[in-house]
């Protein structure tokens, strides 16, 4: 009886995907860099069906909103200060991202790939 | 930047002012005094100023996970307070329901907080571009009152309800938002990988957008995502039934106890 309970235990767990923030040494790391209100690159590429580990990087004073209907993601950066933002697994396909405080300029898209990124 | 700083502040602004808006009716109905609405407008503005100073500081911690653990802790404990206020709301009038004010004024205090810190943080950094200034601050005045209006909009559409029907629209509409801040607290936390991920239910954004004007006004009303996830979707579920079944239980409660008193006489 206990070790059904237990059983069941680990499971619900495992369902929900407690724990899982102890990030795996494998999930791969993307830079993004924000300069004068753009992006750089505009354009990243990422394997499909892979989680990604975003890293931000604000170069501006100014603070910025990385944000993505898409993507479902929205996260304020402050000036000067650097982030992460997990994404995907996701299908092949374009996820276009924008930076909410400055939309004109701060405009990018993640791009993904059926196959590895040629590295 | 006008039209941005127009976009932007209203989004902020809605999401509070419908709160707001369904508590006002609902201590209105209950006969409770308004005052307070101006104890949780004073903290909530002080909390976001508080919290756009400390966000920085605060958006690194636990490895870079600080802000979206913060904001998703924020949205649940005002998924508590709904519950609460729920609970209290169909309960017997006295004595419990003197715990109302102070539910509605933290609930809209934390609300605020979490809105407004964008608010202050999107205009401080606006502060740096001279030549946006007066566009943008125009913007965000115009922004505020398109949201505010939507607030008096809904406060008075609630009240021209039938009498009867006032009182359970304002707690759905309560489950909807508890529904919201639980879908909302779900996706960031899978934003840092606290929670894993879990698959798209459905894709609406063709036929709605999130970012059309109805997308934005569901969102705010209803939680509407055009590309909700699974664990998501569960969220919203339990969010809406703990409010609404919190205040089943409360009216239950109240049928039983007028029943015993009508009993006793």
């Amino acid at each position: 009886m206990r070790r059904s309970t237990g059983r069941f235990v680990m499971l619900l767990a495992l369902t929900l995907g407690i724990g899982s923030n102890t990030s795996f040494a494998g999930t791969p790391v993307v830079e993004l860099r924000i300069r004068n209100h753009l992006f750089f690159p505009d354009t990243l590429e990422v394997p499909a069906h892979t989680k990604i580990k975003l890293l931000v990087i604000n170069e501006d004073p100014t603070p910025e909103e990385f944000e993505s209907y898409e993507l479902n993601r929205e996260k304020v950066i402050l000036g000067h200060r650097k982030t992460v933002i997990f994404i995907g697994p996701l299908p092949p396909g374009d996820y276009p991202f924008f930076g909410e405080f400055y939309p004109k300029t701060a405009q990018g898209k993640i791009v993904v790939t059926a196959q590895q990124p040629s590295e | 930047m006008f039209l941005n700083s127009v976009v932007l502040i209203l989004q902020e602004i809605l999401e509070a002012a419908l709160l707001i808006s369904i508590l006002l009716v609902l201590s209105r109905q209950l006969q409770l005094s308004a005052r307070w609405f101006g104890t949780g407008m004073i903290l909530g503005g002080i909390g976001a100023f508080v919290l756009s100073v400390n966000l920085a500081t605060i958006s690194e911690w636990l490895d870079y996970a600080g802000q979206e653990i913060l904001i998703a802790g924020i949205m649940l404990a005002v998924l508590g307070l709904l519950t609460g206020i729920g609970l209290y709301s169909t309960l017997p009038p006295s004595p419990s329901r003197h715990a109302l004010p102070y539910l509605m004024s933290i609930c809209v205090a934390l609300a605020l907080s979490r809105e407004g810190a964008e608010i202050v943080i999107y205009l401080g950094g606006i502060l740096n571009h001279q030549e946006s200034i007066q566009p943008t601050f125009t913007g965000a005045g115009i922004g505020a009152g398109i949201g505010l209006s939507a607030g008096v909009l809904l406060y008075f559409g609630l009240l021209s309800l039938p009498a009867r029907w006032i009182f359970c629209t304002c707690i759905l509409l309560l489950a909807l938002i508890g529904g919201t801040m639980a879908s909302q607290a779900t996706l960031l936390l899978t934003q840092v990988d606290w929670i894993t991920y879990s698959p798209v239910l459905w894709d609406s954004s063709i036929w709605l957008p999130e970012d059309s004007i109805p997308g934005h006004l569901l969102y705010a009303l209803i939680g509407y995502e055009a590309t909700p996830s699974l664990f998501q979707a569960i969220a919203y579920g339990l969010g809406f039934l703990l409010v609404s079944i919190s205040a089943t239980l409360g009216h239950l409660n109240q049928f039983r106890s007028r029943r015993t008193n009508t009993g006793d006489n």
